[in-house]
Formats: C-alpha cells, sequence, structure tokens
C-alpha cells in the first residue's frame, strides 16, 4: 500500500471523501496527530490565562477590599446570564461534535448555530457591561480611569482600585476576543458542515473547534465567581 | 502498520482506512452534565456573599473555587472527552494543570513567606488611596 491513496470511510448522503494526508499511515494516525497538537496548544492558552489567574490571586491577597468594593460594581445578574449562555454554547458543540462522528448532516448544522448564537448573546452581554463601565468613567488604562463618583461612591479612599478594574478588563478582554475568534472558527465549520465536508469518516476540525470551545467555556467558568461574585 | 486498514474496500489504488474509532456520548450523557453545570452554577450564585449575605469568611473563595473546579471537571471528562482520550491527550492537558498549580503555589509562597523572609529590610508600602493627592 506504499503508494495507493488512503480515503477514510463515506457515508451515504453527499458527503465528501477524506483523503489521508500522504505522510500519515492511517486516518487513526492522523487524527491522533492532529488531536494531540490541539492539545499541547490548549495547554499554552492555560498558562496565557494561568498568568493572569496568578496575577489576580496575588493582588486580591494584597489589596482585599479594592477587589470586593470592585467586584460589587459588576452585575453579578449579567454576569450569571452570560454563564448560562456559555455553558448552553458548550453543551450545544459537544452535541454538534457527536451529530459529526454519526454522519448527522443537518443536525451539525443546527447544533452550531445555536452554539454561535449562544456565544452571539455572550458577546452583546458583554457590550452592554462594557459601555456601561465606559459611561461612567471606568475602563481599563490609567488616562480612562475616571469614576464619577455618584455611580462608584465606595471607590473612594480604595487602594488602587484601577488595579482590580485593569484585571477585569484584561481578563474578561482576552476572554472575549477568545469568543469571538471561535465564532469565526464555528461558523466556517457550519459553512463546511453543509457542504457535507465533516461526517463519522473524518471531523478532525469539528473536533478540535469544540475543544478550543469547551476551554473558552472552562476560563469562564473560574472568571465568573472571581470576577462578579467577590467575598 | 496497517492496522485497521481494510483493502477489500479499495478501488484500484485506494484503499478505504477503517481504522478511527471514537467514542460518541449519548444525548442523555450530554443532557444530564448540562443540567448539573447550570445547578452548580446556581449553587455558585447562591452561596456567594454578595448575593446571599452568607458570611463564610475565608471559606468562601475556598467553597467558589471547589464548585468551579468539579464544574470545569465535568466539562473536561465528558464534554471534552477526556475520560475517553489518549494517556498522551490526558498528560498535555492535565500536565499543564499541574503546571499551573506550581505557578499558583510559589506566587502564594512568595507573599505569604515576605514578613518572615526580610523582617526589618523591608521598606512599607505607602499605599496611595484613590482621591488622595
Amino acid at each position: 500500500m506504499g503508494h495507493s491513496t488512503i480515503v477514510t470511510p463515506t457515508p451515504q448522503g453527499g458527503f465528501q471523501t477524506h483523503t489521508v494526508a500522504h505522510h500519515f499511515k492511517t486516518a487513526e494516525q492522523e487524527f491522533q496527530s492532529a488531536k494531540l497538537a490541539f492539545w499541547l496548544f490548549l495547554a499554552t492558552e492555560v498558562m496565557l490565562f494561568g498568568g493572569l489567574f496568578a496575577a489576580y490571586i496575588y493582588f486580591h491577597d494584597v489589596y482585599p477590599e479594592t477587589f470586593q468594593k470592585g467586584g460589587a460594581l459588576l452585575d453579578w445578574k449579567l454576569g450569571a446570564l452570560n454563564t448560562g449562555l456559555l455553558l448552553t454554547s458548550s453543551w450545544t458543540m459537544a452535541m454538534g461534535v457527536r451529530a459529526s462522528q454519526l454522519s448527522q448532516r443537518k443536525p451539525l448544522v443546527w447544533w452550531l448555530v445555536l452554539t454561535v448564537i449562544c456565544a452571539a448573546g455572550f458577546m452583546v452581554v458583554k457590550y452592554i457591561e462594557y459601555s456601561t463601565k465606559y459611561h461612567h468613567g471606568i475602563f481599563a488604562f490609567t488616562g480612562l480611569f475616571s469614576p464619577d463618583d455618584h455611580y462608584a461612591p465606595d471607590l473612594m479612599g480604595l487602594a488602587y482600585p484601577q488595579l482590580y478594574f485593569n484585571l477585569y478588563f484584561t481578563m474578561t478582554g482576552i476572554h472575549g476576543l477568545h469568543v469571538l475568534i471561535g465564532m469565526i472558527a464555528i461558523a466556517w465549520l457550519i459553512w463546511r458542515g453543509a457542504q457535507g465536508r465533516f461526517h463519522s469518516g473524518w471531523y478532525t476540525p469539528v473536533e478540535l473547534v469544540g475543544l478550543y470551545w469547551h476551554v473558552v467555556d472552562l476560563i469562564w467558568i473560574f472568571l465568573f465567581p472571581l470576577l462578579y461574585l467577590v467575598p | 502498520m496497517a492496522h485497521g486498514t481494510d483493502t477489500s474496500h479499495g478501488h484500484g489504488d485506494t484503499v478505504v482506512d477503517h481504522s478511527h474509532h471514537a467514542h460518541v456520548c449519548s444525548f442523555q450523557a450530554f443532557f444530564g452534565i448540562y443540567v448539573v453545570l447550570l445547578f452548580l452554577t446556581f449553587v455558585t450564585v447562591a452561596i456567594a456573599e454578595p448575593v446571599s449575605g452568607l458570611h463564610l469568611g475565608s471559606a468562601s473563595m475556598l467553597v467558589a473555587m471547589a464548585v468551579a473546579a468539579v464544574k470545569a471537571s465535568l466539562v473536561m471528562t465528558v464534554f471534552m472527552h477526556l475520560r475517553w482520550d489518549t494517556a498522551m491527550n490526558n498528560l498535555a492537558f492535565l500536565g499543564s494543570l499541574i503546571f499551573l498549580s506550581l505557578l499558583f503555589l510559589f506566587t502564594l509562597a512568595d507573599h505569604s513567606t515576605r514578613q518572615v523572609a526580610d523582617p526589618i529590610g523591608g521598606t512599607p508600602v505607602d499605599v496611595k488611596r484613590f482621591g488622595e493627592n
């Protein structure tokens, strides 16, 4: 079989045949290689956010009141709503991966559409939160930080309130960027999935984007209590 | 090395490779995990001091992080299929969590032992409070 073309099984129903890249011996080897590389990428994502979590742990220890009163200015109801939206999108994404494993073309597209809708809802809530803070003079970067007294009287006399909000905007900003990138990736999956590109014989991109999306959810699971529910 | 490769389906020099088999979760399993995740989010909010007014002291943050860790492990084992994944993939991802815990451990160790390590040499930090000039 040295020079033969290796393809994966293609189910009935207008699916496209996947040819295994010539440098792989089997479809399994191709799938596992892509997945191991992606898990390593996800490990770097954990370390990226890990540095920010370490900064949070340290400064929360030094200035607990700053974090408590800063966190009290966030609306925990909006944070809880966004947690629900991301958890829902994580479930629909898992169902999308399952649909691709079972060669269910239309269910794959619909589960992914639901995922993107939840992600868009998350970004809308995030936009509302950011713009409210911005209009009240609360934003990242020192030059843009001049909270109005009526909105945030508790910040007066507090040690370095910018510290909490710089962490808030940096952590949720980088996380929000990941949500946007994920939305683009899922939109691409919808487009290719509708063409019958993904099926039981080959669904590697669906699997990898799915893993990425779950990491975005994992990070938010920790961001929500740390930023919105500071005791 | 043509393990699992079924040449009987080949046409000409095209070989159909059936070697890839994946674990498929049931709808019930995924939905069950989803409901548990929503419930644990409700628990997180319900016991949080700013919402409930419960005073758990220093345990408050620990409880919140413990619930978050349970949620995260459910996402990792079931949604991300780590439970059925290869040892290598488990090592790649869980390894990052081990290094992350080292980062947190030494960050906390640094903070909690500063006074001990340098009892008189350190100059007290003059904390500038917001609104002061």
